[in-house]
């Protein structure tokens, strides 16, 4: 066994180990840490796969940014936390799930399964010659990489779209979830007085749309 | 760094990352867990990505570019879907994706 | 070899010698090759450890000087023993957790952050030769390893379950999330320039050797140089933006609840990253371990020594600002001049070239390096100076509308005040 497959196992349980703990944790912070670990883990295994640059990103994107939005959701929403993790489909879920592993696995895995007349497994993937050492990576992939985005014959359009993407998604995310001004709460309030069809006087609340809240008050007429 | 690691070895933990992924989004109660499901696929997607450049087609850059886009939509993403869980659970109280149900006729 | 060389690589030729040592008791192969990296790595973590120490005698000692007091004097010549003191005391404290705490949570926080503290120092070149590992991505490396100890601070706040450590930790992840953008854009007018983003290339860049002038960056990028510094102190936490431990707002933000060797471990973190700022600072703007005559280890130290006295400097100071000011530098100041700086670098960088071969594939016009240098420090420095006038103006009129209102308000109030002394009171 070579120092590279420790690595590899080691990294791998650390990825499915969390994986595994954000799925189960009863804790949804706990969930989130468990979240980071196994961002970790992916991050190892980059590396392994020697895409250093895709390590630091996996490092700055998921565990730097992403996981703290998600701390930061689960914090927001504390109140909302449920007693017990799972909803009442989760058998279903596993199963759906161990069968959906299963069948990747026959036809990845290194064992030749004969279903039928069919043959799964043991593919022989074109170019990965088993036993060989796998060719190496060209010094010059990064700048490559770049150039690629810049070049419309290649993936320039796609970076623009994405660019495009981010964008809208960070105006849109600041547009959804701010914090909305007095005058607005107070228009909101006006809107739902009206949608009740009387004028109860202006709760002492936050506005809260859905059904019940906005029958409340005429449950007393 | 890969002297005997096979191909299919990152596959199958990719496999089963995505599906640990998969159940995370199929049975959590909680919405922002359920993101978090999410999140869990998209990385395995991305490790089955570059472990086949890595493999198959180390000279190419397909498979790192289309690793750089699965970054960028993971990040709007989250954005958005967090913005949209806080934005609900001020509204609602709640983030359970089952009690949003006011559009129901 | 001549005396001279010896002395100019000290380091290397005593960590050579070990490893040769090691090779010769183990014989060469994998096992040898990890005994050396750990060797490595412990001389690397233990010499940052004891910087840390210097570094607190030191910012204690220069603080009170400039706040006209004596600082640490008892233990031992000019207090020197003080950090070893502060050690042992540290030592026999008791280690308290608190009932109501996250255990794990709690007690893995102040390791990750240490952890992730000493990470950046494994890229960092010393000296010539002397670097942990020379990886093609070092600054981004760096960047992204320093963004870890936003998770260690929310899991700290959150794990001591105490409102002071959880509103520490909120205003941690604003302010290290918000800097970091800085950060990372005014690193990239460096690495344009340097075509590289290993490090050990980014100072080979400054050096004086064959067609490199051997100008540090400062001079060809002060407004990059300016917002990364003020990025760097904001990302450590220190004065004027230490929001995040406020003592007379937050009592001391996400580490109330820690005590003893914990405690010492926050600091550790805190220093450390300090310490790797100024390095990153001296290798990106002021060319690192290059310089004349003295041996690079050494222009090393002087130039950091002197970075960190400018932190030193602006800690004992500035006030502390606001939290709305920190945001309003970040996102009104420092991103948009950063932006326009980057395109205007980008552009400049095309147009002026210093390499024939450059020409000759991408066009432009052959510049000397000197004159590429003159060339984009105006345009930082016209940059710098035009947007500061720009939004001086416009917070200028701003202001004079925000006066203009509350004067009218002080006329009307007046007035009625008038009536009230006149005539009989509205009932």
């Amino acid at each position: 066994m070579t120092i590279s497959q420790i690595l590899f196992i080691v990294m791998s349980l650390v990825v499915l180990g969390g994986g595994v703990m954000v799925v189960a944790a009863r804790n949804l912070f706990h969930a989130a840490l468990f979240l980071i670990l196994s961002f970790f883990g992916v991050t190892g295994l980059y590396l392994l796969l020697d895409a250093s640059f895709f390590a630091a990103a996996q490092f700055l994107v998921y565990i730097g940014a992403i996981s703290i939005l998600v701390i930061f959701a689960v914090m927001l929403t504390r109140g909302a936390m449920a007693a017990q993790p799972a909803n009442s489909q989760w058998p279903a879920a596993l199963v759906v799930s161990a069968i959906l592993f299963a069948i990747i696995a026959v036809i990845v895995g290194p064992i030749a399964v004969t279903i039928g007349e069919r043959q799964f497994g043991d593919v022989s993937w074109p170019s990965v010659v088993e036993g060989q050492p796998v060719p190496a990576v060209p010094d010059d992939i990064l700048v490559r990489l770049g150039q690629s985005f810049v070049d419309f014959n290649q993936y320039a359009a796609l970076f623009l779209l994405a660019a495009v993407l981010i964008l809208v998604a960070m105006v849109g995310a600041i547009w959804v979830a701010r914090d909305r001004t007095p005058r607005e709460v107070i228009e909101e309030r006006a809107e739902l007085a009206e949608e009740s069809q009387d004028m109860a006087p202006p709760q002492h609340q936050l506005p809260v749309k859905n059904a019940e809240a906005v029958e409340a008050p005429t449950a007393g007429h | 760094m890969l002297n005997g690691i096979p191909l299919y070895w990152f596959l199958l933990v990719s496999a089963a990352l995505f599906c640990i992924g998969l159940y995370g989004v199929l049975a959590r109660k909680n919405a922002v867990a359920i993101l978090m499901g999410v999140e869990l696929m998209l990385n395995a997607v991305n490790i089955n990505l570059l472990a086949f450049w890595r493999y198959m087609a180390p000279g190419s850059t397909a498979g790192l570019a289309f690793a750089a886009f699965i970054f960028v939509v993971a990040a709007a993403e989250a954005a958005i879907g967090l913005a949209l869980m806080i934005s609900v659970y001020r509204n609602m109280r709640s983030v359970d994706p089952d009690k949003l149900d006011t559009m129901k006729l | 070899m001549s005396v001279i060389d010896t002395i100019n690589n000290l380091i290397k030729i005593v960590g050579d010698a070990v490893a040769d040592l090691v090779v010769g008791i183990l014989g060469a192969g994998q096992i040898a090759d990890l005994v050396i990296m750990g060797l490595g790595a412990l001389v690397l973590c233990t010499a940052v450890a004891l910087t840390f120490m210097g570094m607190t005698w030191a910012e204690r000692k220069v603080v009170a000087r400039i706040q006209n007091r004596v600082g640490p004097n008892q233990a031992g010549p000019f207090g020197l023993l003080q950090p070893i003191a502060d050690g042992i005391k540290m030592f026999t404290k008791e280690d308290t957790t608190p009932a109501s705490a996250d255990r794990w949570v709690y007690n893995a926080a102040p390791l990750i952050i240490a952890t992730f503290a000493l990470l950046t120092f494994s890229v960092l070149p010393f000296a010539p030769g002397v670097v942990g590992a020379n990886i093609n991505i070092g600054v981004f490396f760096v960047i992204a390893v320093g963004s870890a100890s936003t998770v260690a601070i929310l899991m700290a706040g959150w794990g001591s379950n105490n409102k002071y450590s959880l509103l520490g930790a909120f205003r941690t992840v604003a302010q290290l999330v918000g800097y970091e953008v800085p950060m990372l854009l005014n690193v990239i007018p460096v690495i344009v320039l340097s075509g590289s983003m290993s490090l050990v290339d980014i100072v080979q860049r400054q050096t004086l050797a064959d067609g490199n002038p051997g100008i540090p960056f400062i001079v060809y990028l002060p407004l990059s140089a300016l917002a990364f510094f003020i990025a760097g102190v904001a990302e450590t936490g220190r004065s004027p933006f230490d929001l995040l431990e406020a003592e007379s707002e937050i009592v001391a933000g996400f580490h109330v609840e820690y005590s003893g060797m914990k405690f010492a471990l926050f600091m550790l973190g805190e220093y450390v990253n300090t310490l790797a700022v100024s390095i990153v600072f001296v290798i990106l703007f002021l060319g690192g371990y290059a310089g004349p005559i003295l041996p690079s280890y050494i222009w090393l130290l002087i130039k950091t020594a002197l970075v960190f006295f400018v932190f030193m400097w602006l800690r004992g100071t500035l006030p502390r600002v606001r939290v709305d000011q920190l945001m309003a530098l970040n996102w009104k100041v420092m991103v948009p001049l950063s932006v326009v700086n980057i395109i205007a670098v980008l552009i400049l960088a095309k147009v002026f070239v210093t390499s024939p071969g450059l020409q000759s594939a991408n066009g432009g016009i052959l510049v000397a390096p000197e004159a590429q240098a003159l060339i984009l420090f105006v345009a930082n420095i016209v940059i710098l100076l035009s947007g500061l006038s720009i939004m001086a103006r416009r917070a200028r009129v701003l202001r004079l509308a925000e006066e203009a209102q509350i004067e009218s308000r002080r006329a009307a109030n007046r007035a009625t005040a008038s009536n009230f002394i006149g005539g009989a009171p509205a009932k």
